[in-house]
């Protein structure tokens, strides 16, 4: 009985531990297990700039969503943005590709525009700008000066 | 009953003649191209090249450049959601003043032309709304991507942004704007808009 017993509280930690590293790995990384809440819209970009799924999306610094997927649509980046339910994006909004510091992760930045008509679910954010390449600026300005 | 279906052909075509056709709205690349070709003609102009002048070529180039840009447009995407929020009077004068701040930023940048190459190297026109890819040569080979984004109003096209190099003119506006009505408010903003156009 005693023996029984053991066994089964070290059964119910190894459970429990288990359960804590599932979870963990899940918020981690930032997965969703029934669904996603929210709604989704998308965008074209011309270079999505290794922007990846997952990736945040935030307004004023703000995390509002994630980056659902990352496609290649005619030669230009699909990407859908799963956005948290309150948040609202105008017709004329822009979502720019951003790097964190200089050589970061990329991220999307939306910066809410004066429309009155706001994009419905499914919809799609028009105004776009690929991330600045800075290495392709610099070599412009390395070798873009000889004479 | 004949004459009813002579009235019905009419309506018909008088619909599709006032319709919004991308055609009938005019190629947006053409409008991007008559209104640069008219700018580099200005500045290309020697008349005009004497410092006596420089008043003149400025409101020449001024002109050429009101034909194509959407001013309020501009103003009202690059204010975001603080235009909502803005009177007719303070709407007008933002316009006015963002427009003066816009026409010294770049007008001098124009002025400084020297013989850059324009290349138009595509459009794609999505209903209402179009991009046309323009490429700037310079002397030294060096290629800018400019991008300029257009919308119809009033059945012409107009441009309402440009992107140079993936910076947005609007986007790099409306960012600074609302950091500085953040700060401070609307009359601080349109304060700093006066002191920059007057400097």
């Amino acid at each position: 009985m005693r023996r029984f017993n053991i066994e089964f509280t070290v059964g119910l930690f190894v459970i429990a531990g288990i359960l804590c590293l599932a979870y963990l790995s899940i918020k981690l990384g930032g997965m969703e297990l029934i669904g996603s809440k929210g709604y989704d819209v998308y965008a074209l970009f011309s270079n999505s700039g290794g922007l990846k799924q997952g990736s945040s999306i935030v307004i004023a610094g703000v995390e509002v969503g994630r980056i659902r997927s990352v496609d290649l649509d005619d030669y230009q980046a699909r990407i859908v943005m799963n956005l948290n339910e309150d948040v609202k994006i105008q017709e004329d909004a822009i979502a720019a590709i951003k790097t964190k510091g200089l050589i970061g992760e990329k991220f999307i930045e939306i910066t809410p525009g004066a429309s009155e008509k706001i994009i419905p679910p499914g919809g799609k954010i028009r105004e776009t700008l690929p991330p600045v390449d800075f290495e392709q600026l610099l070599s412009k300005y390395v070798f873009g000066k000889v004479e | 009953m004949r004459r009813k279906g002579w009235i019905g052909i009419m309506l018909l075509a008088l619909w599709a003649a006032c319709g919004l056709d991308p055609v009938w709205a005019g190629v947006p690349t053409e409008k991007v191209k008559e209104t640069t070709d008219k700018i580099l003609a200005i500045v290309g102009d020697p008349a005009l090249k004497d410092p006596a002048q420089a008043i003149q070529r400025r409101e020449r180039i001024r002109k050429a450049v009101d034909e194509m840009c959407d001013w309020e447009e501009m103003s009202r995407r690059s204010l975001g959601r603080h235009w909502a929020k803005r009177n007719e009077q303070e709407r007008k004068e933002f316009v006015h003043f963002f427009g003066q701040l816009l026409e010294r930023t770049y007008i001098d940048k124009v002025e400084g032309y020297s013989g850059e190459k324009v290349n138009y190297i595509g459009e794609r026109v999505d209903g209402d709304y179009a991009e046309v890819d323009v490429k700037i040569v310079t002397k030294e080979n060096t290629e800018i991507p400019v991008l300029y984004k257009l919308r119809t109003r009033d059945q012409r096209w107009w441009v309402y942004d440009i992107v140079i190099e993936g910076v947005s003119l609007v986007n790099n506006y409306r960012t600074q704007f609302s950091d500085i009505m953040a700060k401070s408010s609307f009359e601080g903003l349109l304060k700093k808009l006066k002191e920059k156009t007057a400097e």
